[in-house]
């Protein structure tokens, strides 16, 4: 499936699929105002766990001031929207 | 495989609470090194609800460090019982490693130290390197004192790395106070200290093996004080999986070999012991290195077994003909060159040896006889054997099979002593049930009359095929073209793939009108490359033969086997068909007849291709 551009809502829909994966939770949904309070388990090593699994997602690769800068999910999608026309060269 | 469709296979069986399932699920995929490194770890923390819900018995290990150690004990469940081995890993607090000992209350049986070098190289300017090593040697004394002392647990302590080589650069950071030197000379200092039973893992020479730009990520040390890539976190938890069972259970001790294309290239049975790729040429060259590898493995007290389905004598030829191999006939405690299951024969080196299987490593360049031996002996290790013979020794070595903690004089002599028992024993052939593993192998056949296209190939297996072949008559090109020409003719090729990958054109049968018996096909050529051998290839591409003689209103066969110096694993075909024997064997022939009924066929695990084209014989 090739993304010529990147909406908000295919990047969500990925990052949703990765939050799955780490969390191990088929049911869990992600929204742009979601933070790590609103996520059972998402303490600073299971955020590690998936800022690392989002960088092979989406090939991308943050930089630690990125990573600090992160608030909630959407912050994720505007980071990767930044970057996305680099990660799109699969 | 699927990643996500294994780990939702897996969970779904935890759900159902079938955890004995699921952990043979996890124990497959990851002793395949099937999964990646990310998922190495997610498996690992399947594998501890798995085993805390079957109360598996388990080693005990906990982890005490001076960086994060959360990932490597995720990693280390995962990749340890990827090698058979159940662990309960438990994790200290972050660089608080003299004060989990003093607290620890349950038992331990591995204690792993792993040290970051924080202190080592950045505390404070000005002091001499020498105060920092002794320091750094005499905080772990203390630690290994509490491990052996107060837990009676055994120590496995990993040595300091260095990422960069430090601010005096490559030139100089390998010698003087240089961070290089610094951290050799402290690892030095560690092993020199460290109590007798106790093991070392020499971190410098593992990241030095991957790269330290792909097994450090200096990101996630500022993150999380982790400064392993998710690759490195694995190839380190491969290497305390391997000395926690060195602790633990010892190494293995025996290394069962394949023949062709393992230890030489080619197949000695079809070009003879002068004929394989050994010592010149870049596989030659790689062979003749793998073979000395071996050898020196041997010194080291591994002991040696060949397994290889060939002639017995056709296997002892290069030993004792080819000036350049490594190996010698008395290199081997066992040797076994036989048309039996791989497996059954594993089974009979262990019964003469003395020795369980689960001391045996197993290394064969074709992936279907792994498979064998997987499915069959899940206690025998198996190496992923790369097609390339360049990269065997690095296989054979990463796989860390016989990684040890110490090496005494009686392990060097033990491949001695089983060579010196090596005498001729009786030991009855348990013949197994083959139909799971033959299933399992998805064979699908597809047969075809020969055309133009493949007189090359034909005529070419025709010329060279020794073991499997009834007749060894080596038509021309033109007798081959002659023959197919006659609208009497049946000729057929047949080529197979399996799960494993493509054999291309692998079997040929020719037959003609019999020239004593009207409506009778005498069976000239039949042949099959050894890659096949033993998989029911035979008795699928004999009923097609049996099919196409229904469609000609063929009503019997005649074949015959003409033995040869090569060919005695063929001498039993006809009778195993049902063929009936005519008289007496003269000169070596033995001719055979077949009445064919509407019901004749054998059984077979290959498929026909037929089913979904058009390529069979109409």
């Amino acid at each position: 499936l090739v993304h010529d551009q990147q909406s908000g809502v295919d990047v969500l829909e990925r990052v949703n699929d990765v939050f799955r994966d780490v969390f191990d939770d088929e049911s869990l949904s992600v929204r742009p105002e979601t933070t790590a309070a609103d996520v059972e388990g998402w303490d600073s090593l299971m955020h590690v766990r998936l800022i690392i699994a989002i960088e092979k997602a989406f090939r991308v690769r943050f930089s630690s001031s990125e990573v600090a800068s992160l608030k909630d999910v959407g912050d994720l999608i505007g980071l990767l929207q930044t970057k996305a026309p680099a990660s799109q060269a699969q | 495989v699927d990643q996500r469709e294994f780990f939702k296979s897996v969970t779904a069986l935890t759900k159902s609470g079938q955890h004995e399932e699921a952990l043979e699920k996890l124990q497959d995929a990851l002793g395949r090194n099937a999964l990646d490194a990310e998922a190495i770890e997610k498996a690992g923390r399947l594998c501890d609800a798995a085993f805390a819900a079957t109360a598996t018995s388990r080693t005990r290990v906990a982890i005490l460090a001076q960086c994060t150690s959360t990932w490597l004990s995720h990693a280390l469940t995962a990749t340890a019982w990827g090698r058979g081995h159940a662990l309960h890993v438990v994790d200290g607090a972050y660089d608080n490693v003299i004060q989990e000992l003093m607290a620890a209350s349950s038992k331990i049986d591995v204690v792993v130290l792993l040290p970051w070098h924080q202190r080592l190289l950045f505390s404070g300017f000005n002091r001499p390197s020498q105060e920092r090593i002794d320091e750094a040697c005499a905080f772990w004394q203390q630690a290994w004192g509490l491990v052996t002392g107060r837990l009676g647990s055994r120590i496995l302590q990993v040595g300091y790395d260095w990422i960069t080589p430090g601010p005096l650069g490559y030139g100089l950071g390998g010698r003087g106070d240089g961070d290089v030197a610094v951290i050799r000379a402290a690892n030095d200092a560690l092993r020199r200290a460290l109590p007798a039973g106790a093991a070392f893992i020499d971190l410098e020479q593992i990241s030095g093996v991957m790269g330290r730009e792909r097994f450090y990520d200096p990101r996630r040390h500022y993150w999380t004080k982790q400064p392993f890539s998710e690759a490195g976190t694995v190839r380190l938890s491969e290497h305390i999986a391997a000395s926690v069972s060195a602790l633990i259970t010892g190494p293995k001790k025996v290394l069962v070999l394949d023949l062709d294309n393992t230890l030489w290239g080619g197949v000695v049975g079809e070009t003879g012991p002068l004929g394989i790729a050994l010592g010149e040429g870049p596989d030659g060259e790689a062979f003749r290195h793998f073979q000395e590898h071996v050898k020196k493995l041997s010194d080291r007290g591994v002991v040696l077994a060949v397994c290889s389905k060939n002639n017995d004598a056709d296997a002892r030829e290069p030993f004792t003909q080819n000036p350049n191999m490594a190996l010698s006939l008395d290199d081997f405690a066992q040797f076994e060159a036989t048309w039996d299951p791989k497996a059954t024969v594993i089974r009979r080196i262990a019964k003469t040896l003395q020795l369980g299987v689960d001391s045996f490593v197993f290394f064969d360049d074709n992936p279907a006889e792994r498979e064998q031996v997987r499915q069959a002996l899940p206690e025998v290790a198996v190496v992923e054997v790369p097609e390339d013979p360049a990269e065997f020794i690095r296989a054979l070595d990463a796989a860390l099979w016989f990684e040890a903690t110490d090496l005494t004089g009686e392990d060097r002599a033990r491949s001695e002593q089983y060579r010196a028992d090596r005498k001729r024993r009786e030991s009855e052939v348990a013949f197994e049930s083959l139909d799971a593993y033959l299933g399992s192998l998805e064979m699908v056949a597809d047969v075809r009359r020969v055309d133009e296209a493949d007189l090359d190939r034909v005529v070419q297996l025709i010329g060279k095929t020794n073991q499997f072949n009834l007749t060894t008559r080596r038509h021309s090109f033109a007798k081959v073209r002659a023959l197919i020409e006659d609208p009497g003719t049946v000729a057929l090729t047949l080529r197979m793939i399996d799960r494993f990958g493509d054999y291309g054109l692998v079997s040929v049968i020719i037959g003609v009108p019999d020239s004593e018996r009207p409506g009778a096909l005498h069976i000239d050529t039949w042949l099959m490359s050894c890659r096949v051998i033993n998989r029911t290839v035979e008795e699928f591409f004999f009923n097609t033969l049996i099919e196409e003689c229904r469609a000609k209103g063929v009503g019997s066969l005649v074949g015959v086997y003409a033995a040869t110096a090569k060919n005695g694993l063929v001498a039993n075909l006809y009778p195993r068909l049902g063929f009936t024997p005519r008289g007496p064997a003269e000169a070596g022939q033995q001719t055979y007849d077949l009445e064919l009924t509407p019901t004749t066929a054998a059984k077979t695990f290959v498929r026909s291709l037929a089913l979904t084209t058009q390529n069979v014989p109409a």
